[in-house]
């Protein structure tokens, strides 16, 4: 479903990253992890080019989508994106911040948009926040909302940037409940997280990412209890 | 005689008599008319330099720059001069007219700065957060940046408004009766200068302010998503 070639982004001289290869099948459920700096979220915003890209082929569902006329625009549409700041729309309530898009790209009517986005509220939990607008709600209910946001454009993957970083302790569970719901529907989903425990217990694959290439990639079993490559250990050692 | 009656002697002529206040009166027209017609366009044009000052084009970005400097870097007398007696000068326009233009491209300039950051204020995650939805980048821009930008904008524009009512007070320079020169004339045809300045000053001042308190409910309506 994603294809990612030799994937290079430089920002002025500093090279972030330093060749990705990668490759993420329906279904599956990516967890990048991974020490600050690594390049493991610039590496997720390269997947729908919110950051342009160095050098390398991104494809999706086999289309390059860095090459040049490619309507990246219809690209982003299949592909969901959960911020760490949430990024809701504060000057809209939280049914417009979910319909805006899905109306505007006329891929529903009104009618169907406001339908669905209440199912999607229900969904998270949230259907009485409806008329509400994002500043009064509580951080976790803010990234809820934001999931349902980026769930209304129907997409084939969803990608998470770090999630729960800007999140009290005790909104974390409620963001992760509602990821581990999407990734047992079959949702194709990449997630940055520093959430060893949410990793082990949903990912299907694991990729451990330093100075900007995969060090090392598995199932959560072998990369948390049996990692081969010295720095994983090392990583894993700090955090764990 | 008493100062009371030397005053009202002094208001007498001054506003009364040969129907004086007229004179003001339509001066109050005509600032008024060069102020709100000025404020158009200046927010057209500030919002064209605004668009090339934030365009990805080197040279659109250097038209952009170029404007502002030079209006910046001139008195609006001078400008205003400029186009009434050269730009426009064998055009047969109302004087008012050529006025207002002259100061909405003055203010296009002051204006530009403001919408320029009053959009750059905006959080960059908006942008991403729409253009991530797969929102164009016009669509981002028109229904996310601009919508939250307005409410940054909003007050610095009335502040530019209402220095722009009060730069108006040159129009003498190229013939017009404004508030300021109708003053200035009663001064002259008198020989009072305390009571028609102050009466100038005052006209002024309640037009500004029953300006700012219009402006200021409009703000606050423009604030009711900010409820916490």
């Amino acid at each position: 479903m994603i294809k990612v070639k030799n994937l290079h982004k430089k920002f002025g001289k500093l090279n972030v990253l330093n060749g990705i290869d990668a490759h993420i099948s329906p279904g599956e459920v990516v967890v990048v992890i991974g020490p600050s700096g690594s390049g493991k979220s610039t590496f997720l915003r390269c997947l729908n080019l919110l950051e342009d890209v160095t050098e390398g082929e991104i494809y999706v569902d086999d289309q390059m989508i860095n090459a040049p006329k490619v309507n990246i625009n219809e690209v982003r549409q299949k592909m969901g994106m959960v911020f760490q700041q949430f990024n809701l729309f504060p000057h809209l309530t939280i049914m417009e911040n979910i319909t805006l898009a899905p109306v505007l790209l006329k891929k529903m009517t009104k009618e169907q948009a406001e339908k669905r986005g209440l199912e999607l509220l229900r969904r998270v939990n949230l259907e009485e926040k409806a008329s509400a607008y994002p500043a009064q709600l509580s951080g976790g209910q803010k990234q809820r909302v934001a999931i349902a946001r980026a769930l209304a454009m129907n997409p084939e993957i969803m990608l998470f940037d770090e999630p729960t970083s800007a999140l009290d302790p005790e909104m974390v569970g409620e963001v992760l409940d509602v990821m581990k719901d999407l990734a047992k529907s079959g949702m194709t989903m990449v997630i940055v997280t520093h959430e060893m425990g949410f990793a082990r217990e949903v990912a299907s694959r694991v990729l451990f990412v330093d100075q900007g290439i995969i060090m090392e990639s598995g199932t959560p079993d072998e990369v948390f209890n049996n990692p081969q490559n010295g720095r994983t250990k090392l990583f894993l050692s700090k955090v764990l | 005689m008493t100062v009371i009656q030397e005053w009202a002697s002094d208001f007498y002529k001054c506003f009364i008599k040969e129907d004086r206040y007229k004179l003001l009166l339509s001066g109050v027209g005509v600032t008024v008319r060069v102020s709100l017609l000025a404020v158009f366009i200046g927010i057209f044009i500030g919002m064209l330099i605004a668009l090339c000052n934030l365009s990805k084009r080197k040279p659109i970005r250097f038209i952009g720059s170029l404007y502002t400097d030079v209006i910046r870097g001139t008195p609006s007398v001078t400008q205003l001069m400029i186009i009434y007696f050269v730009v426009f000068a064998t055009v047969d326009w109302d004087k008012w007219i050529i006025a207002a233009i002259a100061f909405g491209i003055n203010s296009g300039a002051y204006v530009s700065e403001i919408i320029r950051a009053g959009i750059l204020s905006v959080d960059h995650g908006q942008t991403e957060a729409g253009r991530s939805l797969g929102l164009n980048a016009f669509q981002t821009m028109t229904r996310i940046v601009i919508p939250q930008a307005v409410k940054n904008i909003f007050p610095a524009l009335c502040n530019e408004f209402i220095v722009l009512i009060k730069e108006t007070a040159i129009v003498g320079y190229v013939g017009l009766m404004d508030i300021q020169k109708a003053g200035d004339f009663i001064k002259s045809a008198t020989f009072i200068a305390f009571m028609p300045l102050i009466g100038t000053a005052v006209i002024y001042y309640v037009l500004i302010k029953m300006l700012t308190l219009l402006l200021s409910r409009i703000e606050k309506m423009l604030r009711k998503s900010d409820i916490r």
